[in-house]
Parts: C-alpha cells; sequence; structure tokens
C-alpha cells in the first residue's frame, strides 16, 4: 500500500525545485574541504572521502598550495652531462630558465614543475632511469651516440637577506651539485 | 532562537534568490571567449612536448604512471585503444587531446556550439592531467574546472559567431533579438571557486613562517627558475619582501569577503588585476595569471542592455516562487523571463 501523502512528498518536491541552490551549496562545501587544512577544516576527514569520487570522475580535483605553507628555500636547476662513444663529452642544463628567452621559457615551464619539482628528488628515484632512457633514444636522434649519461642536481639557497646583488647565478653565487643518477648505456639498447 | 531560526531561514532564501535568478548573459559569453583563446594556447604551448610527457616512450612509462587521484576518471585513453589499426594507443591519446583541444577552444572561442566545445576542451585537459600529473600547474586546475561548468552554462548570448550571423539577417529582415537572461547558477558556482581558491591559498600561506616573518616573496624572488622580467633592485630588499608579502596575504584573504560589496567590487577587482599583473612580470608561472584573471569577468555588472533581469533589491521575498524559478532555472534559457523596470543587472 502507498503511504505517500503531500507532506510526505514535500521534501522530495524540495529537492527538485532548489536543486540549483543544493548543487552550487554542496560544491562550494566540497571545494571548501578538499581545499582546506585539516587543522582549518576538521570535516574534511570526513567530507573527502565522500566527495573523492565526483572530484576524481569529473576532473574537479584541486589543491591551491602555490608557494605555501612556505616556499621552497632553494634555488634549482638539473643537468644532463654525456660521454659518447667516440669520447666527447657534452653538459646542458635542462632548467637553467633565466638563460632561456622569453618565449621559450614559457613554454617550457612545465620542464622546470617535472625536472625541479619531481625529477631531481630522491623520492621520486622511480622516474631516472625512464628519463635517461628517453634521453639516450632523443639524442640519438640528434645523431649522438651516448655511451653514458648522468643527471645532476644543482642547487643554492634562496636568501632574501643577501640583497639584489646575489640574485641566482650560476657563474656568480656558490653552487653545490650532486650525480643523482648514472648510466652506462649498453650498446645494444634501443637497437 | 526564533529571531536566530529566522535570520538563516531569510539567509538560505537569499542565497536561492541569488542561485536561481536568471543573470545577465554577458559576462558568462566573456568569460567563454576568453577562456577559449587561454585553452588555445595552453594546447599551443603543450604541443611540441607532448610525445615527451605523454607518450608511452616518453618520460614517464605507463608502468610508472600513477593517476591523480585512484580510481576511473574519464579520459580519452578510455577509447584511444580503438585507434589501434592506424595508430598506438598513446599516438592516437595524443592525436585526440591536440584535436580537442584545438577544436573545443576555437569553438570557445567563437562561441560555435559552446557547450560541445567546452567538453571537448575539458576531456582534453582532464586526459593530459590523468596521464602525467608531474607536469600540472594551477592553471590546468583552473581551465579543466571552468570548462567543465562551461559545459551547462549557456554562454553564446554574445560573442558568438552564429549568433551573429543570425543578427545580420534577423536586422535585415528588420527585426532584432535581444539577449536573454540566463540561469546562474553555473556563473554562481565559479565565482565561489574563485573565492574559495583565494581563500584557500590565503589560509594555508599564513601558516608558513616565511609568509610570518615576510621573507616568503624575497625568497620566491631570489629563485632563477621563476624569473621572467627584470626586477627593479628595489623589490628584491628585506623590506620591499615584508610589504609584498604581507600584501599578498591582505588581498588573498580578503579578496572573497570584499568583492561582493557593489560598491568595492571594480576597486577590488582593479587591485587583483595590479596584484596578477605583477605576478605575470615577475614569476615565470605559465597561463595562471591570464586564467585566474578571466574569472574576475564574472564578477562585471554590464551597465544596460539586458532588460529582462532586474537587480535583487527589487525582488520582493515572495517572488522566489517555485513556479517561477523553474522557469528561471530550466527554460529561462529557452524562452525570456518576464520583463521588469531595471536595465541593469544582477551580478
Amino acid at each position: 500500500m502507498r503511504t505517500d501523502t503531500p507532506a510526505a512528498r514535500r521534501p522530495a518536491m524540495l529537492l527538485v525545485r532548489h536543486w540549483q541552490t543544493i548543487l552550487v551549496a554542496g560544491y562550494a562545501l566540497a571545494v571548501f574541504s578538499w581545499t582546506m587544512p585539516v587543522g582549518v577544516f576538521p570535516p574534511k576527514q570526513i567530507l573527502d572521502p565522500v566527495t573523492m569520487p565526483v572530484m576524481r570522475a569529473f576532473g574537479l580535483w584541486q589543491s591551491w598550495e602555490m608557494f605555501a605553507p612556505d616556499p621552497r628555500r632553494e634555488d634549482i636547476r638539473v643537468e644532463v652531462r654525456f660521454v659518447n662513444r667516440a669520447g666527447d663529452g657534452h653538459v646542458f642544463m635542462l632548467t637553467a630558465m633565466e638563460s632561456m628567452g622569453y618565449g621559450e621559457r614559457v613554454q617550457r615551464e612545465r620542464w622546470r614543475k617535472f625536472f625541479n619539482d619531481h625529477l631531481r628528488l630522491d623520492d621520486e628515484r622511480r622516474l631516472w632511469q625512464p628519463f635517461a632512457e628517453f634521453m639516450v633514444r632523443a639524442l640519438r636522434q640528434e645523431g649522438q651516440d651516448p655511451a653514458s649519461i648522468e643527471l645532476v642536481r644543482w642547487w643554492r639557497a634562496a636568501d632574501p637577506q643577501l640583497g639584489p646583488d646575489t640574485r641566482p647565478d650560476v657563474r656568480r653565487t656558490p653552487w653545490n651539485s650532486h650525480v643523482f643518477h648514472r648510466w652506462t648505456v649498453p650498446p645494444e639498447f634501443g637497437r | 532562537m526564533r529571531s536566530i531560526g529566522r535570520m538563516l531561514l531569510q539567509t538560505a532564501a537569499a542565497f536561492d534568490r541569488w542561485v536561481r535568478d536568471p543573470v545577465d548573459p554577458r559576462p558568462l559569453g566573456w568569460f567563454r571567449c576568453w577562456l577559449g583563446a587561454l585553452t588555445l594556447v595552453n594546447i599551443i604551448l603543450l604541443w611540441p612536448d607532448m610525445p615527451m610527457w605523454l607518450a608511452d616512450d616518453g618520460v614517464l612509462p605507463p608502468e610508472l604512471h600513477q593517476p591523480p587521484l585512484p580510481g576511473p576518471s574519464l579520459t580519452v585513453y578510455a577509447f584511444s585503444g580503438a585507434f589501434r589499426g592506424a595508430y598506438s594507443a598513446d599516438t592516437a591519446a595524443i592525436l585526440l587531446i591536440r584535436g580537442l583541444g584545438v577544436v573545443g577552444g576555437l569553438g570557445m572561442c567563437l562561441g560555435v556550439l559552446p557547450r560541445c566545445a567546452a567538453a571537448c576542451v575539458w576531456l582534453a585537459i582532464t586526459s593530459y592531467s590523468w596521464r602525467n600529473p608531474l607536469i600540472l600547474h594551477s592553471g590546468d586546475a583552473l581551465l579543466r574546472i571552468a570548462t567543465f561548468f562551461l559545459i551547462f552554462a549557456r554562454t553564446d548570448a554574445v560573442l558568438s559567431l552564429p549568433r551573429w550571423l543570425r543578427r545580420r539577417r534577423s536586422l535585415a529582415a528588420g527585426a532584432s533579438e535581444p539577449p536573454a537572461p540566463v540561469p546562474a547558477w553555473p556563473q554562481r558556482i565559479l565565482q565561489l571557486q574563485l573565492c574559495i581558491l583565494y581563500l584557500a591559498t590565503g589560509i594555508w600561506k599564513s601558516s608558513g613562517p616565511a609568509w610570518q616573518d615576510g621573507s616568503a616573496v624575497g625568497i620566491v624572488l631570489q629563485m632563477g627558475e621563476f624569473q621572467r622580467f627584470p626586477i627593479p633592485d628595489i623589490l628584491l630588499t628585506p623590506v620591499a619582501s615584508r610589504v609584498l608579502t604581507w600584501a599578498t596575504l591582505a588581498f588573498e584573504l580578503g579578496f572573497p569577503l570584499l568583492v561582493w560589496p557593489r560598491a568595492l567590487r571594480l576597486p577590488v577587482l582593479a587591485v587583483g588585476l595590479a596584484f596578477h599583473a605583477g605576478l605575470e612580470w615577475m614569476l615565470n608561472v605559465q597561463l595562471f595569471q591570464w586564467t585566474i584573471t578571466a574569472f574576475y569577468l564574472l564578477f562585471l555588472q554590464p551597465a544596460s542592455g539586458c532588460p529582462a533581469v532586474a537587480p535583487p533589491e527589487h525582488q520582493r521575498p515572495g517572488d522566489v516562487g517555485a513556479d517561477r524559478s523553474v522557469a528561471a532555472a530550466g527554460s529561462a534559457a529557452a524562452k525570456p523571463a518576464p520583463v521588469r523596470a531595471s536595465s541593469s543587472t544582477a551580478a
């Protein structure tokens, strides 16, 4: 037996009539929870798992922690060194952004993101060998024939107390470097 | 207690009106057009490096792939394998991302099937974001979110090639077609999205010691990897760093509150434009400043030209009737809303 009465139907009708308001309020709450630190918004621990399937499925995931909670305190470069089978060595910086032209440095912003923020990290060592193999394939297309390849990270402290004269410049300020990956390329690789 | 309850009800009713009352279509149209141009630039900048970032023999082979969030997502990789006869799945995916990005971006720019165009761009951005999250910046997230909600927005009232052609024909026939108000909820969601973005980044920053002691901007400006155009030496001093750091915090935490009063809106948007123009000059962060300021278009209130939309202060609480709002939400797009005696808009 149906028990629907006008009073029982009212909440459903309200939902239908006010779906836009509910959607906007619900989305705002979900995004607020998604983007806030848990210390600021404790219900995040309950809300985020509930909203995650929707955020993921529709590509709405987000975080807005640009230079936060603190900016990185080191200026970074990533360099590739390789020696050809003929014995000639070559070195080039992947992310020396300040030495690029203005157009090039805009286009290569994602290089900075990938190499400086991810590849150079010990926590991301899974990326090192695939990148070395990619570099060897790319260099061969340019007519090189690498026998060994090294990935090097450079870093220096970015200290605002130092003043204008010390803006990062590999030639003028002390930099540290470390070879974080080294690979001897087997002659049969990729052939 | 009763007065608190009444106040809550009034607030809820005001929010309901704000979301459901139809709005002037022009801000959404401007936003769609400008965002289309930005998505085109974005796909062109990404174009030459796509094989490196996205192909199976690029820097992130499939066995290392970790999606941004675990679980299924709608991307071109779900069906790029269907082209296996002609292309490998990863090549097909790159071709699809390029094609969807260009066709969608042009469609958004020109207002040609703008909802489909937004869907194309959204799918392209979601796909490369899913395949290689290690190359993403905040501009990608903004473009992805904005194009998703533009799929549901009526944005073809202005800056639309088909509409311009229709108008030319109807003007020649002696008739004209004024822009009809459109459902507000996509615009409201995007406005709130921007406010939450500023609030979130402001709160995250305010917990950092470098933002508290005023050294954060100085640190960032010392980094060569972010350098764009030359900066005057005076900005590279500890005093300037403190001023810029705290001004950044004040702006990001203040924007979500101060942008709503009409009297403050234009000044706040002007300060925001100056703020992001400064960042664009000083920092090499691809397209983010352009994308975030595109959202400012959604806060503009056109001075005239859409007579069917009334400002909120002309609406009585009783106006929020279910019948009228249903018409406003679902079918205001299809038929003109009731004409009211005002020429300003409810942005």
